[in-house]
């Protein structure tokens, strides 16, 4: 028979915190910086941060002054945090995101949250490799935020404020450290207080229909052993539940569209034909408050995309061989892709999903508007 | 009188040829394991070329495949070298046709035999520890229950008009394997480098060959995994 080594729950707990005090050789001219203390599940696994831009506290406070503030758009009334608000753990409840033009957005908006670990790549489609090369687009794109990047140094050279807080985190102004400051603004965003995480902890323990779903997440079907699952941890991970993080292994075509209707995808960006259609397999942490989903806002609801996965999958050529694979009921899949997940099932793979909501992110006064908080007086 | 000048030159010219001979051999450098994949005798080529199914009918395409190499150890009659770490998941997907070991500062002369093992040993597969290319998080995780896949193998099958997908997730402490090769200086190539041949249809083609129409998808049934993981035997090769 199939067999589990029960690692309790329980063992993972001592696992968890780990205080991160990294120690780099900050290359600011101005010398006495602070570097941002942080704690982070071990399970979460290793995370990166450039050598050329210290996680200080200087440059998480311009940051995230930078990503509240509409001066980065060209009427001044676009901030990051309009597609990216916190209650909504930084997206915009959207379809499609719209900025400065009015004009809708190819995309839905993407929740910022453990950025640090996951896919490498940013993007549904992947084109930017780092968070910094990610930060400047957005503010250049004619339709998100529409600014000159030269005008928008000498508009923030303009204001103490910002002379202050760049003189402290890279001792310039200009758009590299624009980019540099909101990128580390974006890697303390990190949401590990979940009842899932809290569950890893060993604090508590989840409901059965909880804790049916998560065994359901976590499984690969398998009816020669009668295991059933959800397959979602073929790629959604297990504990950060993203994509994965080497190469390109975080995206893949979950079946949204036939090979008339399949968008470009990470295609776009290396140009192998494998990869068209691909799309990042996102986050599902506070995924019950970031909806609509999809790269395209498809889907309004959780039960919408439980109908997806189960019985309304497309096929393609490059659509995923697990995908195509993973079904409840023997030999069955030849006509009709399903996952023949029954209802009691799909609501028990939904009530697991709720559990990665994790309140004390989307209210962390610390990733809060700092204007709306009067702290950064001018 | 050109004789004596002869002499002295012929000298010389082998003295520096043996200097150069236990410099070479001698001199710490790194050592590169270096595994070619293979059909057979063809080389791999990813979602491109089809392969015949070595057990029965139709032909197939891999679109991923990657494998643990696990606690490498090099013996030789003074020492063994036995690395830290040791988990390495290797694919072939990311710009080389090959995958490489680089073990830096080692003296290479004098190895006789080279070890490691297919799989993830059962200590590590039943924790969550991040060591080497282990990463819970990852693609060859299954969950933290059930630990990890040793070789993960996608593709397609087309068989009388009809395409099914392949999946073979070979795991399971089990199925761990350890190979052994002898090493000597033909072995080992001037610049350190050790050619291993990876074959995937030794996976297949075993004394009672696998159809893979029969067995499309392995996963957790037990004997299917046991079927596949005996090919761990063969599955590599000096080349
Ligand atoms: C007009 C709405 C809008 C604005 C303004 C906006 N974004 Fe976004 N953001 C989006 C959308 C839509 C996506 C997904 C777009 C895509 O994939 O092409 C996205 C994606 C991202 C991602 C990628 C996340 C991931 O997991 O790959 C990051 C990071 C990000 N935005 C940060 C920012 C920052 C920083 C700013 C301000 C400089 C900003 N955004 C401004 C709508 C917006
Ligand atoms: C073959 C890989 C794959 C599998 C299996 C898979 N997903 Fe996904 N998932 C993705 C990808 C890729 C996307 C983004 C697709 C897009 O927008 O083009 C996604 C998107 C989602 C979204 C929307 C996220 C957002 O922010 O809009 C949810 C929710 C989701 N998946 C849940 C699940 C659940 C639950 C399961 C198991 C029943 C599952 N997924 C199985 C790859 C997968």
């Amino acid at each position: 028979m199939f067999k589990v080594k029960f690692l309790a729950a329980v063992s993972l707990s001592c696992t968890v915190i780990i205080v991160v005090s990294i120690f780099v050789f900050s290359t600011n001219k101005q010398g006495d910086t602070q570097l941002v203390e942080f704690t982070t599940p071990f399970v979460f696994g290793r995370f990166q941060i450039p050598k050329d831009n210290p996680l200080t506290v200087e440059s998480v406070k311009l940051g995230r002054r930078l990503f509240y503030d509409p001066i980065l758009s060209k009427n001044n009334k676009v901030a990051c945090a309009n597609c990216h608000k916190q209650s909504l753990a930084f997206t915009d409840g959207l379809a499609l995101s719209v900025g400065v033009s009015g004009k809708p957005l190819s995309f839905n908006s993407m929740s910022l949250v453990n950025l640090m670990w996951g896919p490498k790549h940013f993007f549904w489609d992947g084109r930017a490799n780092s968070l910094e090369n990610q930060a400047l687009q957005p503010i250049e794109h004619v339709d998100e935020m529409g600014s000159n990047l030269d005008d928008l140094t000498e508009e923030l050279s303009e204001i103490k404020a910002y002379q202050t807080l760049f003189e402290q985190a890279y001792g310039e102004l200009n758009a590299v450290s624009i980019a540099k400051a909101l990128a580390n603004f974006q890697r303390t965003l990190i949401s590990s207080n979940s009842p899932y995480d809290q569950f890893l902890r060993g604090e508590i323990s989840l409901s059965p229909q909880e804790e049916f779903g998560r065994k359901l997440f976590m499984a690969h079907p398998d009816t020669k052993v009668s295991l059933r699952g959800g397959n979602c941890i073929d790629c959604h991970s297990q504990f950060l539940t993203s994509g994965f993080s080497s190469f390109f292994d975080g995206f893949s075509n979950n079946g949204l569209d036939d090979d008339e209707n399949l968008a470009e995808g990470l295609f776009g960006v290396t140009k192998l034909e494998a990869h068209r259609g691909l799309f990042k397999a996102p986050t599902l942490r506070n995924i019950a408050v970031t909806a609509p989903y999809m790269h395209d806002g498809r889907f309004k609801t959780l039960e919408e995309v439980l109908a997806h996965y189960n019985s309304g999958i497309k096929r393609s050529k490059t659509l995923s061989p697990l995908i195509i694979e993973a079904d409840n009921l023997a030999d069955s899949q030849s006509q009709h892709i399903s996952l023949n997940l029954a209802p009691h099932e799909v609501v028990a793979i939904i009530s697991f999903l709720h559990t990665l909501t994790d309140e004390s992110f989307l209210t962390n006064k610390a990733f809060s508007d700092p204007f709306k908080t009067g702290e950064p007086n001018d | 009188m050109i004789k004596p000048f002869k002499i002295v030159g012929l000298i010389s010219v082998l003295l520096l040829i043996s200097v150069a001979i236990v410099w070479h051999n001698t001199v710490p450098k790194q050592l590169t394991l270096r595994f070619y994949p293979f059909l057979g005798s063809q080389p791999l080529v990813l979602n491109n070329e089809k392969y015949h199914n070595p057990g029965g009918e139709g032909v197939f395409t891999i679109r991923d495949f990657q494998f643990f190499i696990s606690n490498l150890v090099l013996r030789s009659k003074r020492n063994n070298y036995t690395e830290l770490e040791s988990y390495h998941l290797a694919r072939f997907d990311v710009g080389k046709a090959y995958y490489e070991i680089v073990i830096s500062e080692i003296s290479v002369s004098d190895f006789q035999q080279l070890v490691f093992s297919i799989g993830i040993d059962s200590t590590a597969n039943g924790t969550i520890v991040i060591a080497g290319d282990l990463d819970p998080n990852n693609r060859m995780a299954w969950n933290w229950q059930v630990g990890y896949k040793f070789l993960l193998l996608e593709g397609s099958l087309y068989s009388q008009m009809k395409q099914q997908p392949l999946v073979y997730h070979i795991g399971f402490n089990e199925s761990y394997t350890r190979l052994k090769f002898p090493l000597n200086s033909t072995i080992v190539s001037n610049d350190g480098i050790i050619k291993l041949k990876v074959d995937i249809l030794a996976l297949f083609d075993q004394a009672e060959p696998i159809d893979m129409n029969e067995i499309p998808k392995v996963k957790f049934d037990p004997e299917d995994v046991a079927k596949i993981a005996k090919g761990f035997q063969h599955f590599i090769s000096l080349m």
